[in-house]
């Protein structure tokens, strides 16, 4: 299921971008990827999870056990060398996608 | 960590992995302002689970749940394919766990590949054993072997109680050379056990433990071998097996033979053939370097001993690592076994096509359940899956059940066949292989055959109508067709065969064989053993017949060299008649009437026959070599004519009783066989007053031990093997005759429950008894007549085989086509019958006012 307002299968692409700064916990993720895109893509939040479970089974992530600031047990993800090395194909293949669209409206218009 | 492993990880943890994921997901909704906007906790658990890749794990788990409660709740349908799959797949592994043993499995000896036995072998002619001089001649001239081993077989008496025991007279360096050890004391060595040295013997671990109460004094006593003192050194390891199948209990050293066999010429005669030659290959010479050295060798013992050693006479070596068999004795061992092999496949198909027409029976009867099924979303692969899982535990049962009847069956082989306990039959993990691959074929054929039919069906029409079109379609389907013909054509396949072998068993316990048995004995002193010259051998016997001649219940007393029934075999083929085994037997005038064999035209022998130039032949030979029975006075062979026939003998299998087309020949007694050969008696009435004569008789020479032996227990013994052969393929023929008529039946009352309408409908519009009986079985008809054309076919070629194979059948026997295809078609008829008489008894019309 696409997320909705989101391109189909750009969701990993901007957790392992988020993530790749520093260790988050779900949450902190789902907040950041709002605040960076000025709260322009609404995504349903709990979509993050399977997602990070796809990460999670394909190695591009590592989680732990954390308490967080509040003094609150949370989970943690990291990146692994294999996410860094996922996050820069995904990067490129949708720079290549957005570029080839761009290139298709400008034509028209 | 590689992703597999991780998710295999993840599998195996996935309980607490979820818990965790859920109570984030938790955390994640309470710290947002508008947990709504979070999305369904449920169904986002289900994505996070299709990330791992597991699903169609659960999907598998839940459909062999779904098959294992279907099973639960037909318990009798599932008791029956159990049953059906455990005979096919047992008797494939007990098939294949007698192969394993006689092909593949070398005897547990030390570096069976380069260890050999040694035929001498001459065109023409074959001996498995050689003269002890002869030996030692070899011993010491080879060039290729860096150890000679010898053994020669006799039975001694031990101790004062003078128990008959089988031993085994062994070079010194015998143990040394296979790798045997001892369990107490210590085995021969060539150091310490020589021809000067005390006399010493070894005991097999077996008679320690049943005969010598597992006793550890017993190494170091002093225990009288044929009454001569031989110290007891040790007792074997209990794993210990030697190089034969028959195992004895004692081993002597064959140099010290002559303190227990006193007299005995075996280790100075160069005729006398009774020892055993196996050689260690020298390290890097081939088998057919060995050959080729040997028969240099042979050749030039020829020079020295040219009465001995024929022409172009060579020494065949036999590795260990294929159990001491020659080319010729493998591939038939391999010919017989791969058609025994085709016969079980057979059995198997049989029963999975059986239990593959059960399956689809009862996937028919739920198309209803399966068209539900479809209407909610299930592909055409889930439901091939889901059927084809539910027949998985079947398989699973039927591979377990196989396991275990091939052990039991093994044990029972070896128990009733005399086969050497020592044998490992249990299986081994190859076996177990085999099992599972057998099952797999099985699966393949009762799970995905019938499943891929069935998801072919239009199952949603099958909800509109309650089933009743798919069901009626799947009903009638080729594949059932082809299934049941399969199913006829293997068992009547298997009955004819096991029709012909039992016919065979009848022809061999009948009076047949062309002699009388019942009211025989044998004596056999053995003189040779004490030394007897021919001319004390003939006064021996002289006197012994003279003693016997003075009995009432003795009839009459024969001297013969080849015993009835006995091992010693002297078979010939001649080019003028050419594929009959001509077995011939050296025997005084008496024979004939002592065996009862009919004298069809000429005479006995008298005194004064010479022995070389005299025959008397049987019939099948006469008729084979002359196309006459007219051949009084002529000379034998017909092309080589080297003597003269003087009378033809009615056919009698009196030395190989199992055999086919064989026929034997008569010749005089030469003086020097009088010391081998050994006495057969006659009584008035029972043969059980024999023994006790003939001992008394035989022991007018107060050193012989006699052996005698009843002629029916010589028989007994002898046609054991093919009593067990035909009572495994009865059984065989009467479980699959069972399995076929159960799958007829099973079709055929199936189907007329379906139709019960339409024979209502029949009925009601005047039908007779007879058309509807007729409607109901019309259906198997075609497939059963095609199956038994089919099988009783294939039988002839498969038959064919059989005879030329050690199992001598005899093919051209049209009473066992008739039989078997008699109580088939019995049996046949009977199972499609049944189900129609039914049909009527219970009132098709009714079945029309229930709508």
């Amino acid at each position: 299921m696409p997320t909705p307002g989101l391109p189909p299968g750009t969701l990993v692409l901007l957790i392992l971008r988020v993530v790749s700064q520093g260790p988050l916990h779900g949450y902190a993720i789902a907040q950041k990827i709002r605040t960076l895109s000025s709260e322009q893509l609404s995504v349903e939040e709990g979509s993050l999870y399977p997602a990070l479970q796809k990460a999670l089974a394909n190695g591009w992530l590592k989680a732990d056990w954390t308490t967080s600031d509040t003094g609150r047990r949370v989970r943690s993800y990291r990146i692994t060398a294999k996410g860094l090395k996922q996050l820069d194909v995904e990067q490129g293949d949708y720079q290549r996608m957005a570029d080839a669209i761009a290139a298709i409206l400008e034509s028209t218009s | 960590m590689s992703t597999w492993f991780r998710r295999v990880w993840h599998l195996l943890n996935r309980g607490r992995y979820e818990r965790e994921l859920v109570e984030e997901m938790r955390e994640h909704r309470a710290a947002m302002g508008d947990p709504s906007k979070f999305g369904d906790t449920h169904r986002l658990l289900e994505r996070s689970r299709d990330a791992w890749g597991w699903n169609w794990l659960d999907d598998a788990m839940q459909d062999l749940r779904l098959g294992m409660r279907a099973l639960m709740r037909a318990p009798a349908f599932a008791a029956v394919a159990i049953l059906i799959l455990t005979f096919g797949i047992g008797l494939n592994l007990t098939l294949y766990q007698m192969a394993s043993v006689v092909l593949l499995r070398a005897p547990e000896i030390k570096s069976p590949e380069t260890l050999a036995k040694f035929k001498r072998r001459a065109p023409g002619d074959s001996t498995s054993t050689v003269p002890y001089p002869l030996a030692r001649a070899v011993e010491r001239e080879n060039q290729v072997l860096q150890a000679v081993l010898l053994e020669n077989q006799s039975t001694v008496f031990w101790g004062d109680e003078m128990r008959h025991i089988a031993a085994v007279f062994v070079s010194s360096n015998w143990f040394a050379e296979l790798g045997g050890t001892a369990a107490l004391g210590r085995v021969f060595s060539p150091d310490i056990d020589s021809e000067q040295s005390a006399a010493v013997a070894v005991v097999s671990h077996q008679f320690w433990r049943t005969h010598l109460a597992s006793d550890p004094a017993v190494v170091g006593r002093i225990v009288g071998i044929n009454r001569y003192p031989v110290t007891v050194v040790g007792v074997t390891a209990p794993e210990f097996v030697g190089t034969d199948l028959n195992r004895p209990e004692i081993w002597l050293v064959i140099d010290q033979r002559e303190r227990v066999f006193p007299d005995s010429p075996l280790l100075r005669s160069w005729t006398v053939e009774n020892t055993q030659l196996l050689g260690r290959l020298k390290d890097g010479v081939t088998v057919d370097a060995a050959r080729d050295s040997l028969r240099a060798l042979m050749a030039a013992l020829r020079e020295q001993r040219p009465d001995v050693v024929r022409d172009h006479e060579w020494l065949e070596p036999m590795l260990a690592t294929v159990n001491f068999m020659d080319q010729g004795e493998r591939n038939g061992v391999l010919g017989a076994l791969s058609l025994f092999g085709t016969l079980t496949t057979l059995v198997l198909i049989v029963a999975a096509a059986n239990v593959g027409n059960l399956v689809l029976s009862r996937a028919t009867s739920r198309s209803r359940e399966l068209g539900v099924r479809v209407a909610l979303g299930a592909g055409r692969l889930r439901i091939v899956r889901q059927l084809l899982l539910e027949t998985l535990p079947l398989a699973l049962a039927g591979a377990a059940g196989g396991m275990l009847l091939s052990t039991w069956s093994a044990n029972v082989i070896v128990s009733i066949s005399g086969m050497p306990a020592h044998i490992r039959y249990s299986p081994d993990w190859s076996a177990a292989a085999v099992a599972m691959g057998s099952s797999a074929i099985a699966l393949l054929v009762i799970g995905l055959v019938p499943a891929w039919k069935v998801a072919r069906q239009d199952l949603m029409a099958a909800i509109k109508d309650g089933g009743q079109q798919v069901s009626l379609r799947l009903d009638r389907a080729r594949l059932r067709r082809f299934m049941m013909a399969a199913q006829v054509c293997g068992s009547c396949l298997i009955l004819v065969l096991a029709a012909m072998m039992t016919r065979t068993l009848q022809r061999v316990l009948s009076d047949d064989l062309g002699f009388e048995y019942h009211q025989a004995a044998v004596l056999a002193p053995g003189l040779g053993r004490y030394g007897f010259t021919a001319d004390q051998a003939s006064g021996y016997w002289a006197s012994v017949k003279d003693r016997l001649a003075q009995r009432p219940e003795v009839a009459v007393a024969s001297l013969a060299l080849a015993p009835p029934l006995g091992r010693r075999i002297q078979e010939t083929t001649f080019d003028d008649a050419p594929g009959m085994e001509v077995i011939g037997n050296r025997v005084d005038a008496n024979f004939f009437d002592a065996m009862r064999i009919p004298m069809m035209l000429g005479r006995t022998f008298q005194p004064g026959d010479d022995p070389l130039s005299t025959v008397i032949v049987s019939r099948a030979l006469a008729l084979a070599m002359y196309d006459t029975l007219d051949v009084l006075g002529r000379g034998f062979p017909r092309s080589r004519p080297a003597a003269t026939i003087v009378g033809v003998a009615a056919d009698a299998h009196a030395i190989k009783v199992e055999a086919v087309n064989t026929s034997e020949i008569y010749r005089p007694l030469l003086p020097d066989d009088v010391s081998q050969v050994v006495l057969i008696a006659r009584a008035h009435g029972e043969a059980t007053v024999l023994p006790p004569i003939l001992r008394e008789a035989a022991m007018i020479d107060p050193r012989i031990l006699p052996g005698i032996e009843l002629l029916r227990d010589s028989f007994d013994r002898r046609v054991m093997a093919t009593r067990i052969a035909t009572g495994v393929a009865a059984a065989t023929g009467a479980l699959t005759l069972v399995i076929a008529c159960l799958g007829i039946f099973g079709v055929v009352s199936y189907g007329a429950t379906l139709r019960m309408k339409e024979f209502g409908i029949h009925i009601a519009l005047g039908a007779e008894r007879r058309s509807v009986v007729r409607l109901v079985s019309r259906q198997v008809m075609t497939p059963i007549l095609a199956g038994m054309v089919l099988g009783i076919a294939a039988a002839v070629p498969i038959g064919i085989a059989l005879a030329s194979s050690p199992v001598q059948v005899e093919t051209a026997d049209p009473a066992a086509y008739a039989g078997a295809v008699v109580i088939f078609i019995v049996a046949a008829l009977l199972a499609a019958l049944l189900p129609a008489f039914r049909v009527l008894k219970s009132n098709p019309v009714q079945s029309l006012r229930e709508g």
